[in-house]
């Protein structure tokens, strides 16, 4: 009887070290546990020897019994991860394939540039105003010291609509509209569309102009410096060189225009490879704000006292902004709306 | 206004480059436009030609001599003047040419000179190459000379053919009803009664600061001449230009204003040039009528002033350097100074304006940059900014790009597209379009996007989803005009979908396209005051439109284009929407209020009817919401079909209804007989036969 319970034991050893599937493993405990299972039946066998023998061969065959199990157990536990490794090893996917998403839409890169600038102008405490498009001549022109047979007319071509308005050629009848309405102390800018009789390939009648105007009783040609200086720092570049130029504008004097170093060339009017700066036609500076202390015949028409109050105001062009700021070389791209230049911008 | 830098040079020094002159200038408010390098004529050597962009307020830089002031102001060098032999008033020159100006306001001074035994011929090589070098063509020694002058001293002057002036009798008047003139371009003018004329007796002999006339030209011919030098007042000149659309560089500088003081100056040094160029002999003195004199402007200039608007304190003593060395007389008295300003600037007449002179000539750069000290201005939060960008970032999310369109519209277009001014006339006509096919302010954004969606369809895109935050004009009932910011929308194809090819996507339908309308009109909280009804209207499928109205007035309209208007703008099948979106923004609820979540689960029946093909399953929810049952938490139809096996020209819908009570779960005892009753209300009312 020992021999044959050493044979078993051999064997079903080997079975087991030979077996790789949960269903072989479980197989063999029947074949060898189960009710009719070889041990078993050799534990049925135990009557049939001399009753002194029984209690150490039964010793010996429980002990078998156990030793068969934890080995089943330990090589069960075995086959099943391997067989989990196996199933997550197939399941494997390529991570380099495309991702399952729906086209995103896109702002318009006009509205990303005077989003910017609003939120600029928004932390320094300034506040958005809007007026019509459609414009009486009072508001775009007279108020703002521009009178009819003035030559600073034609600083700004008009379209005229029947009836005998206009589209405004500025933001800046809205500068009237709000000290018409409200006293200092006022902290305004206006964002919006304006048109020009113009088309060409750096013109286009309609394009965008975020206008700004600051009034107190206190305000000063160095406080315009200050703050423009500071946006268009924040706009373009912290470090950037800003000048400021005398120039004329009807409503505001004196009068500025506000150049930023060339963003393309960074000021030295050539390019990398030797080339001159087409961009800034090698002067180094980009004309980018016209800006100015409010004139005090724009006061005088909303009824300011211009001996009290004082105050600065600017313009300036977004789509000029946004040329500089992404490299778009030419006005027209904004108003075809191709999706293949409209999904650059994020 | 070009200039060269050896011309300058010779009413002014310079020691300095081409590039150092272009750069004070520019700084000091006479931006360069361009610079080159130009080569003189019979072996002269190197010039500079230089463009500047003058200002409308700087008539008086419209001349060399203006410049040249300038030069003298920003460096301290000495002004020059090139000799000439100055004529005196002189009445003798009467007995030869009588002048007379009929309306002062309009001419206030009028000089002239006579010369004779002239010979005509082509001005010197120099003269041509520098008239020629400023973008003036050159005609005779004559007219050249009188162009050159012009240039070098802002003056402009006109020669009369003296044999052709019968009458010897200068009047300045207003055209009145004078009728046509011939300028001397050949050019027939149609004139209106405020045009100043030139007349020999009663006959037009010039169009005066504009153009001379045909009948009085300097010819090949010509022995003696008139030579004027006059002073006109800027609006008149400007409107008879700009009617006539005649711009010509006399009167661009009329325009501008040109110095009183100034037309002996250039009278005589023309007529030097043209008797060195031309011969002949100049009348000792020149005619001159000016018989109210222009008197020089006083200004007050206080210091507390200068500090005020610049943020910089400029002493009198600095201020007074800076002010004459512009040539403006100064005395100080206190904390002012009383300044008086040569009628050569007629830009400055106010206090500001010196402030902006002695800005300019004290550099701004060397002015501080400060930053404000503000009182809070009680600014407050901007709801229609926010409204925006949420709108944006919805759309963002929904796969829309952003358009931007310009408004300008053919006619016939607006009449098709009148957005949510439907029936009405009154599209906004544009006086002076830039062609016929802009000829109007749109009504509705819908034409733009459907050109949007042309371009990108060139680009073989097969999907375009985009929108348009802009606004739409009308013709008021009052006469004025109305614009309204609305929000417009085209969806072409499906959405584009990234990664690999699944499933073959659906092609874009209604329901796609009224989906992204309702998630904007929840995001904005107005869904349920919004009625939807289907639409009448030429632009869209009868079948396939919605009208929305909120708060009973239009909010919108939304559905597939029409096939044929489609087929007209040469687009596939398409699904636009146009919304107010003053109106989502003005009804959009400014708080937000949290309803408490159910404590007790809620028990869901579904059910499915069968009704006419064309009923409107909208319907039953109204009805359900309409019982108010306080147990039934909401109803929604959640299928449609149509088929076998379905009679022909019916329909099944599908509805679930959640029940819920805030108090207690509810059981299949007590859901189960109210559902019923539901159900057979709706077979009663409705006539609906239950299928499920």
């Amino acid at each position: 009887m020992t021999d044959s319970l050493e044979a078993l034991r051999g064997e079903v050893l080997e079975r087991i070290q030979q077996a790789n599937s949960v269903k072989e493993l479980e197989q063999l405990r029947v074949e060898a546990l189960g009710r009719s299972g070889s041990l078993t039946l050799l534990l049925r066998g135990l009557k049939d020897l001399p009753a002194e023998e029984r209690p150490r061969m039964g010793e010996r065959l429980n002990q078998l019994r156990r030793e068969l199990e934890l080995e089943l157990d330990g090589h069960l536990a075995t086959v099943n991860q391997e067989a989990k490794a196996k199933a997550l090893a197939e399941e494997k996917i390529d991570i380099t394939l495309p991702g399952t998403r729906f086209e995103r839409g896109h702002s318009h890169p006009l509205t990303l540039v005077i989003d910017e600038i609003v939120e600029i102008f928004s932390t320094m405490g300034f506040e958005i105003a809007r007026g019509p498009d459609i414009e009486d001549d009072d508001h775009n022109f007279e108020a703002l010291n521009i009178p009819k047979d003035h030559p600073a007319r034609d600083m700004q071509d008009t379209f005229f609509v029947a009836g005998g308005n206009l589209l405004r050629t500025h933001t800046s009848p809205v500068q009237i509209r709000t000290m018409e309405s409200r006293k200092p102390p006022l902290q305004v800018i206006v964002p919006g569309a304006v048109y020009r009789h113009d088309d060409d390939a750096t013109h286009s009648p309609m394009f965008h102009q975020v206008e700004g105007f600051m009034v107190d009783s206190n305000i000063a040609f160095s406080d315009l410096k200050g703050v423009l200086t500071h946006v268009l720092r924040q706009i373009f570049h912290r470090d950037a060189g800003v000048r400021f130029r005398p120039s004329f504008f009807p409503f505001t004097e004196p009068s500025a225009e506000i150049d930023i170093q060339c963003v393309i060339c960074g000021g030295g009017g050539t390019l990398r490879n030797g080339q001159v700066c087409r961009v800034c036609k090698a002067s180094g500076w980009l004309e980018i704000l016209g800006a100015g202390m409010i004139d005090p015949a724009v006061f005088k028409f909303v009824g300011y006292d211009p001996e009290e109050f004082t105050g600065f105001a600017f313009g300036m062009g977004v789509e000029r902004i946004a040329m500089l700021k992404y490299g778009i070389d030419d006005i027209r791209l904004f108003f075809q709306n191709d999706l293949r230049f409209l999904r650059q911008f994020n | 206004m070009k200039f060269t830098l050896n011309w300058l040079k010779e009413f002014v020094d310079f020691a300095g480059s081409a590039e150092e002159l272009s750069k004070l200038l520019t700084m000091a408010g006479l931006e360069v436009e361009s610079l080159a390098s130009v080569a003189e004529p019979e072996g002269g050597g190197q010039d500079w030609l230089f463009e500047i962009g003058v200002t409308p307020n700087r008539g008086d830089c419209l001349g060399l001599l203006g410049i040249a002031k300038e030069v003298c102001a920003l460096t301290g060098a000495k002004l020059r003047f090139p000799a000439v032999q100055a004529s005196k008033k002189d009445p003798a020159i009467g007995k030869r040419i009588a002048i007379k100006i009929e309306d002062l306001d309009q001419c206030a001074r009028y000089s002239a000179r006579i010369v004779d035994n002239l010979t005509i011929g082509p001005a010197p090589a120099w003269m041509r190459f520098r008239l020629e070098s400023c973008g003036i063509r050159a005609i005779n020694n004559i007219v050249d000379a009188t162009n050159y002058v012009m240039l070098e001293t802002g003056q402009p002057l006109h020669a009369f053919d003296l044999a052709k002036l019968s009458a010897k009798q200068i009047n300045v008047r207003s055209a009145g009803a004078t009728g046509q003139f011939t300028t001397l371009d050949g050019v027939e003018r149609e004139l209106v009664h405020e045009d100043l004329l030139i007349c020999d007796g009663t006959t037009p002999v010039a169009l005066a600061g504009v153009m001379g006339g045909l009948n009085s030209e300097v010819s090949a011919t010509t022995q003696s001449i008139l030579l004027e030098s006059a002073n006109f007042a800027p609006a008149t000149i400007r409107r008879t230009a700009k009617r006539l659309a005649l711009h010509s560089e006399a009167s661009h500088r009329f325009e501008r204003g040109v110095d009183p003081e100034g037309t002996f100056r250039a009278l005589d040094r023309a007529v030097q040039l043209i008797v060195d160029s031309a011969g002949g002999q100049a009348s000792s003195g020149s005619a001159d009528c000016y018989p109210k004199k222009i008197a020089a402007i006083k200004i007050t200039l206080r210091q507390a002033r200068i500090a005020k608007l610049l943020g910089i304190a400029i002493e009198l003593k600095r201020a007074e350097t800076l002010l004459r060395s512009l040539g403006l007389k100064t005395t100080r008295q206190a904390k002012q100074l009383n300044v008086v300003v040569p009628t050569s600037r007629p830009d400055l007449t106010r206090e500001i304006d010196l402030i902006e002179e002695l800005a300019r000539l004290h550099g701004y750069d060397n002015i501080p940059t400060t930053l404000p000290l503000l009182r809070p201005t009680g600014g407050a939060m901007d709801y229609r900014l926010a409204s925006e960008r949420k709108l944006r970032n919805f759309f963002t999310g929904a796969g829309l790009v952003e358009a931007i369109n310009l408004p300008f519209i053919a006619e016939a277009l607006n009449e098709l597209f009148t957005g949510l001014w439907q029936g009405e006339p009154g599209a906004v006509p544009l006086v002076n379009p830039l062609a016929k096919e802009f000829g109007a302010m749109r009504r509705s954004l819908l034409p733009g996007l459907v050109d949007n969606l042309r371009v990108n369809l060139a680009q073989r895109t097969a999907s375009f989803h985009a929108y348009h935050l802009g606004k739409v004009f009308r013709r008021g009932a009052d006469g004025g005009t109305e614009e309204r910011l609305c929000v417009g929308a085209i969806m072409h194809g499906p959405p584009a979908l990234h990664g690999l090819r699944g499933a073959d996507q659906a092609p874009l339908d209604f329901l796609q396209c009224k989906g992204v309308v309702e998630g904007l009109l929840e995001l904005f909280g107005v869904q349920n005051l919004v009625s939807w009804r289907p639409l009448a209207s030429a632009v869209l499928h009868p079948g396939r439109s919605a009208e929305l109205t909120l708060d009973g007035a239009p909010l919108g309209l939304l559905g597939q284009l029409h096939p044929d208007v489609a087929e007209r703008l040469e687009v596939p099948q398409v699904y636009v929407f146009e919304l107010d979106f003053e109106k989502v923004h003005q009804y959009a609820p400014r708080r937000m209020t949290m309803r408490p979540l159910g404590k007790f689960p809620a028990i869901e029946r579904d059910f499915a009817i069968v009704v006419e093909r064309d009923f409107a399953a909208r319907r039953i929810i109204d009805w359900i919401d309409g019982l108010a049952d306080p147990l039934i938490e909401f109803v929604r139809v959640f299928d449609q079909y149509i088929g076998a096996p379905i009679p022909e020209g019916k329909k099944s819908l599908a509805y679930k209804i959640s029940y819920r009570a805030e108090d207690r779960t509810l059981t299949d005892g007590e859901v189960n007989p109210l559902h019923q009753s539901v159900i057979d209300r709706i077979g009663n009312d409705f006539g609906a036969q239950r299928r499920s």
